[in-house]
C-alpha cells in the first residue's frame, strides 16, 4: 500500500512538474513582445527630442573647450535658459556652498581660497595688470567649476544642478568689467 | 545579584557599541575632507587612510599610496598642504 501511495505521489509530482514546464515558456514568449515593442518607439523619438539633445550638449563643450567655442554657445542656452532651471548669483552660491553638508570644512576653506585667487586674477585682468588672457581665465573658471561639481554631485545634486544652470550667468558676471566692479564693491 | 551584574555589564557593552559609530563617522568625514583638500591642491594621494591631530586645524594625513601630508589652516586663512617625507 505504501508503495502504491508513493507511486501515486510521484505521478502527481511529475504531472505538476510538466504543467509548470509547460506554463513557463508562455511568459517567455509573452515577455519578448513588449521588449520588441519598446525599441520600436525609440527610432520614432529622434524627431521629437531634437530640442532635448540641443540642450544637453551645450554644457558639455563648455567644460573642455576654451573661450571662443564657449562664447559662441552662450547665445543658444540664454534663449532656452528661462524655462528649465533656477540660477544662482555669486552671493547665493556662496551661501549655498557654506550651508551644504556635502563637503567638509577644510574643503570649503580650500574652495574659498581658490575662488579668491580666481577673483584676484579677474581683477588684475580687468585692471590691465595681468598677463593672463580671457581664455586662460575661462579655463581656470571651468576647472574650478569642475572641482566644485565633482565634490557636490554625489551628495548635493540639487546644488550641483543649480550651479550647472548658473555657470554661464556667473561667467558673464565675472567677464564683464562693469558687473565685476559691482561685485567687488 | 549576579543577574543584576550581568545585566549591567551587558547594557554597558551595548552602550559602548552604540557610542563608537559617531566617532568613527567623524573620522571618516575628516578623512574624506582631507582627501578632497589634497586632491584640490593637485597632489597625489588617492584616499586618506589615517589622520593624526597635530593641533587645532592641523593634521598629519597618510594616504593609501603612502604619501604623507601636513594639512593646516594658516594665519592668513588659507589651507596649506605640505608634503612630508
Amino acid at each position: 500500500m505504501r508503495l502504491a501511495h508513493a507511486a501515486l505521489l510521484l505521478l502527481l509530482a511529475v504531472g505538476c512538474a510538466r504543467n509548470k514546464a509547460e506554463t513557463i515558456p508562455e511568459p517567455q514568449v509573452a515577455a519578448p513582445q513588449p521588449r520588441t515593442r519598446q525599441p520600436a518607439p525609440t527610432p520614432v523619438d529622434p524627431a521629437a527630442p531634437r530640442p532635448a539633445p540641443a540642450r544637453a550638449p551645450a554644457p558639455a563643450p563648455r567644460a573642455g573647450t576654451p573661450a571662443q567655442p564657449a562664447a559662441t554657445q552662450v547665445a543658444p542656452p540664454v534663449a532656452e535658459a528661462p524655462a528649465p532651471a533656477p540660477s544662482l548669483d555669486l552671493n547665493a552660491l556662496k551661501e549655498r556652498l557654506k550651508d551644504t553638508n556635502a563637503i567638509g570644512f577644510f574643503t570649503k576653506i580650500t574652495l574659498k581660497n581658490q575662488v579668491d585667487d580666481l577673483l584676484d586674477q579677474f581683477r588684475a585682468y580687468h585692471q590691465g595688470k595681468a598677463k593672463v588672457t580671457m581664455t586662460d581665465l575661462r579655463r581656470s573658471y571651468e576647472l574650478l567649476m569642475m572641482k566644485v561639481l565633482s565634490l557636490l554631485q554625489d551628495d548635493d545634486q540639487v546644488l550641483a544642478s543649480a550651479i550647472v544652470s548658473s555657470r554661464e550667468a556667473i561667467w558673464g558676471l565675472l567677464a564683464d568689467p562693469k558687473t565685476f566692479a559691482t561685485l567687488q564693491a | 545579584m549576579n543577574a543584576h551584574t550581568v545585566a549591567l555589564v551587558q547594557s554597558l557593552v551595548v552602550v559602548a557599541w552604540l557610542a563608537v559609530p559617531p566617532q568613527a563617522q567623524d573620522d571618516e568625514a575628516l578623512k574624506k575632507d582631507l582627501t578632497a583638500v589634497i586632491a584640490l591642491h593637485g597632489l597625489p594621494c588617492g584616499q586618506v587612510v589615517e589622520v593624526k591631530v597635530l593641533a587645532e586645524s592641523d593634521y598629519a594625513a597618510t594616504c593609501k599610496d603612502s604619501n604623507r601630508y601636513r594639512v593646516y589652516l594658516n594665519a592668513a586663512g588659507r589651507v596649506v598642504v605640505e608634503p612630508q617625507k
